[in-house]
């Protein structure tokens, strides 16, 4: 497994629209995606899920990969939320 | 916040027969008008439809959850409809959408609607939870199922975050507790739900503390803000994370607080008595900390200089000064009664001046001691003579409430080595005797010292009194000023009424166009050069007008105590200039008292009042020069 901590940067948090465009961004990868924040885990795949984090600007996550394709997973994560998901 | 506070029976429509998004969302929207929500359906529209451009909000397992942060958006609020049949909203999961809740959030709201969406999609998480949603005979029943599944997911363990649980909380306080006060709560408060962060501010105004935070509050808060120019109640806080600083930084600089306060570096906060002054003592300048004390002082200090001061002006209108000019303002029973309110008013000021300061240095023990150090200041005991002899004026508060203040300090450092044990009888016992017992034995030792002052310038006047006529008016009319109700203005007063007594009419007139002088100039600099004054001050500087025209000085007092530097000197030349003026135009009074009312009887009234004037312009021009405008 890999895992990197980031921060959520963009104003609104990781509210609907990032969600949504993360979950399905991720769920082109084989790999599980984690995201733990707040000391819950939240499946990187499931919108709902994410959404149900409520994770605020500011908010710090560890995003977690774990499968065959983990590498690329986490590095497509990473760049999503750091780049503030276009925002 | 609980979605059932946010979604009311009236927002919600069950098995509604929709064909397409547009049919939905219209129904979803026509609810939010028909509840309120929303101030302008169209505008809510567009921004709804803006949102849904960028990507559906239909998230799978049917459910949609629409939402736009719209300026039509009054307040945040949730509709909500059950479409069995379902609707195609172009879901990520291809399937209609059967449960559709719409959330209205106003622009700049922060993060509640991200709290909203979460919590509805959590709840929504649990299939059975929709199925049961879905089955819901009627609205009350939809919003029992919702309200049930919110205790069971949040009921016990609500986050910090929610409605009873503040995770920030504020003390505001200025001097006069007017306006910056509520400036600064109002500041915070809305920063903090801009950033989505519970907060909570208690303002110490000038009506006493409103909006109290409740011990259960302090526990659970994670940091306080004090954002105060006066001292406020502090033991409570024992144990947190406080952050103190000026209203002024609450004012302007909201957000940089609540961020140092959620940061968690701020400095835990212990309060054990002597402890306190120290511990802040590197966090405000010396100067800061006088000046809020003089402040806690006057502010007290000035309703009872209002009250009594106009309560004497009336009597004055309401007394006829024929029938006794010596005791003008209580010839008549009605004038005596005003006069005798008034006059007992007046007689708690400096004592509550000085309590106030000390109890500012202190704390409450500090009060007692303060008190009683001002009224000695007034009665003017000494050793020798118990019974009082010269007052030593509105500085001789000042100066024991200074030293109140500081005693108890002092006290509370040497008992501090005495066995927890002995703590409970410290402030019921201990302070309050010995320090009431030391501030006794100061202003005994300070007082003869003021006598001695009075008795050489009682002395000096005497000599004067043959010398050149308009240099003793100069004279008397500056010591009018230079301590208001202390030695010097005593000294003056005495020379005066003396003077009636021996035939000689034109000293008395120096001596009250002198006391007329502070008011009035500090009157005429508060409605001229309003941008030197706080809003409080600029209240009372009106009632100066009134105090200054009826020979009542003590109306300059606060503005004297809270700025002396500046006020005093400004004072005493415009008074030294009327007096000068007065003696120059050979103006004569006969009574002692009456300011305006016994201008009838004074000897060439005309020039007098041009002399008034004169002088009070003089005085208001020079504070105007000397004071700095106040900061914003």
């Amino acid at each position: 497994m890999v895992s990197k901590k980031t921060k959520i940067i963009n104003e609104q948090g990781l509210h609907m629209r990032p969600a949504m465009e993360f979950a399905q961004e991720m769920a082109k990868f084989q790999c599980d995606v984690n995201l733990k924040f707040n000391g819950s885990d939240f499946n990187g795949k499931s919108v709902i899920n994410i959404m149900a984090g409520a994770m605020k600007c500011g908010s710090e996550i560890e995003v977690q990969c774990d499968g065959a394709d983990e590498e690329a997973a986490l590095a497509k994560a990473l760049e999503m939320i750091e780049s503030g998901f276009g925002e | 916040m609980r979605i059932t506070d946010l979604l009311s029976k009236d927002a919600v429509v069950l098995r509604a027969k929709v064909s397409n998004k547009e049919e939905a969302f219209d129904m979803l929207i026509d609810l939010h008008e028909k509840i309120g929500s929303i101030t302008n359906k169209k505008l809510y529209k567009e921004d709804i439809m803006k949102r849904e451009a960028q990507g559906p909000t239909a998230i799978g397992d049917g459910i949609a959850i629409p939402h736009a942060k719209s300026s039509a958006v009054k307040k945040p609020m949730l509709t909500a409809i059950t479409v069995p049949d379902g609707v195609d909203l172009n879901a990520l999961d291809q399937q209609p959408s059967k449960l559709i809740f719409m959330i209205a959030a106003p622009e700049g709201g922060g993060d509640t609607h991200l709290e909203l969406l979460s919590r509805l999609t959590v709840m929504l998480m649990d299939a059975s939870f929709r199925e049961e949603l879905l089955a819901a005979q009627n609205t009350d029943a939809f919003l029992k199922i919702i309200d049930r599944k919110e205790t069971e997911k949040y009921g016990h363990e609500e986050p910090v975050q929610k409605k009873d649980g503040y995770r920030i909380l504020a003390v505001t306080a200025c001097p006069t507790g007017i306006a910056h006060t509520f400036m600064a709560a109002e500041a915070l408060t809305n920063k903090a739900a801009e950033m989505g962060i519970n907060l909570k501010a208690e303002t110490n105004g000038s009506g006493g503390a409103k909006n109290v935070l409740t011990r259960q509050e302090i526990e659970q808060a994670d940091a306080i803000i004090i954002a105060a120019d006066k001292n406020v109640e502090m033991a409570r806080f024992d144990g947190k994370r406080v952050i103190k600083t000026s209203v002024s930084e609450g004012i302007h600089k909201p957000e940089e607080l609540i961020k140092r306060a959620l940061s968690g570096d701020a400095p835990v906060y212990h309060h054990n008595g002597a402890k306190t002054e120290e511990r802040y003592s590197g966090d405000e300048s010396f100067g800061r900390k006088i000046y809020k004390h003089l402040m806690n002082g006057v502010s007290h200090m000035l309703p009872f200089v209002v009250g009594g001061g106009i309560l004497i002006a009336l009597a004055f209108l309401l007394d006829d000064y024929a029938i006794d000019p010596s005791n003008f303002g209580k010839n008549t029973p009605l004038a005596a009664f005003f006069k005798t309110l008034g006059d007992t008013a007046f007689g708690f000021m400096l004592p509550i001046l000085a309590g106030y300061i000390a109890m500012s240095i202190a704390d409450r023990p500090g009060l007692a001691v303060g008190f009683v150090g001002g009224a000695l200041a007034v009665s003017g005991m000494t050793f020798l003579n118990p019974d009082g002899g010269i007052s030593a004026g509105f500085l001789g508060a000042l100066f024991a409430g200074f030293v109140g203040g500081y005693i108890v300090v002092g006290l509370r450092k040497i008992f501090s080595k005495l066995p927890d044990s002995l703590e409970g009888i410290k402030p019921v016992l201990l302070y309050p005797l010995l320090g009431v017992l030391l501030i006794g034995v100061v202003m005994c030792a300070v007082n003869p010292l003021i006598a001695m002052l009075n008795e050489a310038l009682n002395n000096g006047l005497r000599s004067m009194g043959t010398t050149s006529k308009v240099l003793l008016g100069i004279v008397l009319g500056g010591m009018m000023s230079i301590d208001m109700g202390g030695p010097f203005n005593k000294a003056a007063y005495v020379f005066g009424t003396a003077s009636i007594a021996s035939g000689e009419y034109d000293i008395m007139a120096a001596v009250m166009i002198g006391g007329m002088i502070p008011p009035l100039a500090i009157a005429l600099c508060s409605t001229f050069f309003k941008n030197r004054f706080t809003p409080a001050e600029r209240q009372s500087g009106l009632v100066n007008y009134i105090l200054g025209l009826c020979f009542i000085s003590e109306g300059a007092i606060p503005f004297a105590a809270a700025d002396p530097l500046r006020v005093i000197p400004s004072c005493i030349v415009g008074s030294a200039v009327a007096g000068g003026l007065s003696m120059l135009f050979g103006c004569t009074l006969m009574a002692p008292h009456g300011g305006i009312f016994v201008f009838p009887v004074v000897g060439n009234w005309p020039m007098y009042l041009l002399a008034l004037v004169i002088g009070s312009v003089v005085g208001c021009i020079m504070l105007a020069f000397l004071k700095k405008p106040v900061q914003k």
